[in-house]
């Protein structure tokens, strides 16, 4: 393997040298912190849970930052020895070593950043380099990036560099150099008026482009592919409004089948609120829009340039979060999403004593209505389809409307009643081609009762009802803490399947029990869960990836200084 | 910086395909190890892809699909009902999965040496692969020196042949790979009009290693230029080989450390 994928070792010594220096010559400030997830896997062919070899996987992260005034240098030592069994989301890491390091000082108006860092620009439809530590994304990028205001309001950056693509000891880089630029204005800070006292408009644009090397026999593929955004965002008092529209020029890669097709995107949100009361709506239309800088890059979690948010609400209670989470559609989809929260005042006949809040929220998704070209001529083939912008197409993704009724009953119980009707198609988003969609109901109850000032318990029942994939699930959760130390939990996950087709076809009822343990002190956090993990999704701002089915003992520890 | 950052490409087609220029020396032929599962839905599209670069490359490219990774490969519940019943899985496909941290397909590995910093890889880069990998001079030479198949009692033995073409460092090792092709079974494809296909057809599936998952030693330390070695071979074919026509045995010599293999030679059963 080439040496040129790699970070250099030496790098970082030099940092903390650099920065043992500074310490000795000024003093600064050293902070920092460490989180590890170890996990002992028992054998439990019930649930075809996953056994490595090793039989004890840890990961484990550590940051340390040095600060002095306008200098800052930091490093992050990683181990994955082994990773635990599904992580990453992407291509596989393995051994211990530095994944990540930086210096970066600021001069009067100018940032310089050497070595790794992360950054956005706008809403990141065209570029975003951001980590999600426990979902295993991680597409740091390792070059040079600067940031500049000439004047008060103006703001432009600059970045070129590689990105992370996996961790073998260290970070091993992919093959794309990528480099863009950004500017943005805002008038709240360019102008001092009565009106940017109290709104606010902002306007952005910015450029991307990445390069790879063709070595294709067949095709002549683009070396340097661009992409540009626009973007604005105007705020009110109660108002919150922001589009983006984002394009992409020929970009062949292996998820859109070597295509020549250029890409666009488009999202608008608007918000409003006041006082008990808000209310948001929100669209968007991605065509031909996942950008990687490996046009072959191994998984799609892998050397994502950009971010396309989805239009869903992200749930947090276990089954809807887990079962049947939606994740974008890069290459083609139309969404909206529109959400709905009320709050009938204490007093009031529907408030009474404490007050009741109410949320609606309703998002959809469809697939693009598209017109595949067909084989005039091997040049009009490769652009792949043809479509209308913003036009969605006959199938349908995704649909999810959830109520969720929330009210406190007495001084020490409150409720909250959430129900969901999910339509999901299970076929494209999770890729089990043949498979019906799913369309499931959802009932869950969640109560929260304070003993004391310091002791409490919240527990959780829900219920799932489907025909289709596994078939039913009940779940309960009880969690207890005891302030400001202990907390304890216990969960089942019941699939009861209640499905004679479904049982027919393999399908038993299986119960997935687990207990959890925790205890924090200082900056110090202890948790110790056993029990049987389900096979399932796991899911962080509409990025997915699977978790395979477990059974076994986890401690996980986070201490900060 | 916009105009620098952006090729527009109006023909994509290149104008003469592939062609490798003659090599000084011995060719090195390059092994593809399709990684796949039956219900994999993808990895029928790695397996067109994979046929192309066979024609377009012919002899230079010796294929085997390797089944791996329970969740696409294992048999699908209920057993009994004739739908994703065959386990396609070997010992040695599960040892290589393990080894090479093979999670997701389908993925291919081209001579085990890494492209773009990963040693597997999407099926969208296998034609780059395959331009990288191919036109090389080889170090060594494989080659079959006796082969002969009993059917009465479905055993195939010989003798196999490495001979050294230039110094080499390291310990290598010779792995022979028993295959078969067109075995007509259950496979997932998502641009199938209806995904769940019965007669599908898998191509160069691995059977069987004959000599060890990884292998046995051809040499250690070092070799110079005219050594000869020679292993030969005695092998019962086990019961899950549909057709003794269709089989071929698959020979390679690969780097013990580095796993890079260093040459590769197919012989059919019936050339």
């Amino acid at each position: 393997m080439s040496n040129r994928h790699f970070v250099k070792g030496g790098f970082l010594t030099f940092l903390l040298l650099s920065a043992s220096g500074l310490v000795a010559q000024e003093g600064g400030r050293i902070h920092g912190n460490f989180s590890t997830d170890a996990q002992y896997y028992n054998v439990d062919s019930a649930i075809g849970a996953v056994v490595p070899a090793q039989r004890l996987a840890a990961n484990a992260w550590a940051n340390l930052i040095y600060t002095n005034g306008p200098f800052e240098a930091g490093g992050r030592f990683e181990s994955y020895t082994p990773p635990l069994a599904g992580y990453p989301a992407g291509t596989p890491y393995s051994g211990s070593g530095i994944g990540y390091r930086y210096a970066k000082y600021r001069q009067d108006d100018l940032e310089v950043t050497v070595g790794n860092f992360f950054e956005q620009f706008g809403q990141g439809m065209i570029f975003r380099s951001y980590e999600e530590r426990y979902l295993g994304v991680d597409n740091a990028m390792d070059g040079i990036r600067l940031k500049y205001m000439p004047v008060r309001g103006l703001h432009l950056k600059g970045f070129i560099g590689q990105q992370r693509l996996s961790f073998a000891n260290q970070a091993v880089k992919g093959p794309g150099i990528v480099r863009g630029i950004d500017a943005e204005v805002s008038l709240r800070e360019l102008l001092d008026t009565n009106w940017t006292s109290a709104n606010n408009l902002i306007i952005g644009g910015g450029f991307v482009s990445k390069y790879q090397e063709d070595r294709d026999p067949s095709l002549v593929l683009p070396q340097n592919v661009a992409a540009w955004a626009l973007r604005a965002n105007f705020t009110t008092p109660r108002w919150n409004v922001y589009a983006e529209y984002a394009r992409k020029v020929n970009d062949p890669n292996s998820r859109n089948g070597f295509i020549y097709k250029e890409g666009q995107g488009l999202l608008v949100n608007a918000t409003y609120s006041v006082r008990g009361f808000g209310l948001s709506m929100g669209a968007h239309s991605f065509d031909n829009m996942l950008f990687q800088s490996d046009r072959a890059a191994p998984t799609p979690f892998d050397l994502n340039i950009n971010f396309l948010p989805p239009l869903a609400k992200q749930h947090t209670y276990n089954l809807p979060a887990t079962l049947y989470p939606y994740a974008t559609q890069p290459n083609g989809e139309v969404s909206a999403q529109g959400e709905l929260f009320y709050k009938w005042k204490k007093g009031t006949k529907l408030g009474g004593k404490y007050g009741t809040k109410v949320a609606v929220n309703y998002s959809v998704a469809h697939a693009l209505d598209t017109t595949r070209l067909g084989a005039v001529d091997d040049t009009t083939s490769r652009l792949g389809y043809r479509t209308a912008f913003l036009s969605p197409g006959h199938r349908r993704y995704f649909q999810d409307l959830n109520v969720e009724v929330r009210k406190r009953v007495s001084s020490t119980w409150e409720f909250a009643l959430t129900y969901l009707n999910v339509w999901y198609d299970i076929d494209i988003i999770q890729g089990k081609p043949g498979e019906a969609p799913v369309h499931a109901d959802i009932l869950i109850l969640e109560g929260l009762h304070n003993f004391t000032e310091r002791n409490s318990v919240r527990f959780e029942v829900q219920h799932l009802s489907t025909r289709e994939d596994h078939g039913n699930w009940a779940t309960a959760l009880a969690e207890f803490t005891f302030s400001p130390h202990w907390f304890v939990a216990a969960m089942d996950q019941f699939n009861y399947v209640g499905s004679e087709k479904l049982e027919a076809k393999g399908y038993e009822a299986l119960h997935y029990p687990v207990g959890s343990v925790g205890y924090i002190r200082g900056g110090n956090r202890f948790q110790v869960n056993y029990g049987r993990q389900r096979a399932g999704i796991f899911c962080v701002g509409g990025v997915c990836r699977q978790v395979p089915a477990a059974n076994g003992l986890t401690l996980s520890i986070t201490s900060t200084f | 910086m916009a105009l620098a950052g952006c090729d527009i490409v109006s023909d994509p087609v290149q104008p003469s395909g592939n062609t490798v220029g003659p090599v000084e020396g011995i060719p090195r032929r390059v092994l593809l190890e399709d990684l796949t599962g039956h219900r994999c839905n993808n990895c029928p599209r790695a397996a067109r892809v994979a046929d192309g670069l066979a024609t377009q490359y012919g002899d230079q490219l010796v294929i085997v699909g390797v089944h791996m990774v329970n969740g696409f490969a294992a048999p699908q519940n209920p057993i009994g009902d004739g739908i994703f019943d065959t386990d396609f899985r070997t010992p040695a496909g599960s040892a290589y999965e393990a080894a090479f941290q093979i999670e997701g397909l389908p993925m291919g590995m081209f001579n085990r040496f890494p492209f773009n910093g990963a040693r597997a890889i999407t099926d969208g880069a296998w034609p780059s692969a395959m331009a990288a990998a191919a036109g090389q001079e080889a170090d060594l030479d494989i080659r079959f020196t006796s082969f002969t198949f009993n059917a009465a009692n479905s055993s195939v033995s010989g003798e196999i042949e490495v001979t050294i073409a230039k110094p080499m460092e390291g310990t290598h090792d010779l792995v022979i790979y028993l295959t078969e092709d067109h075995v007509i079974d259950w496979q997932v494809d998502a641009q199938a009009p209806s995904p769940n296909v019965p007669d599908y057809e898998h191509r160069h599936v691995l059977r069987a290693v004959l000599n060890g998952t990884w292998g046995e030693s051809v040499f250690e330390g070092s070799a110079s230029a005219g050594d000869r070695f020679t292993r030969s071979f005695s092998y019962t074919l086990p019961t899950n080989v549909l057709e003794s026509a269709n089989c071929a045995l698959v020979a390679y010599v690969a780097h013990r450390d580095s796993y890079e293999v260093k040459q590769v030679t197919e012989r059919k059963f019936q050339p």
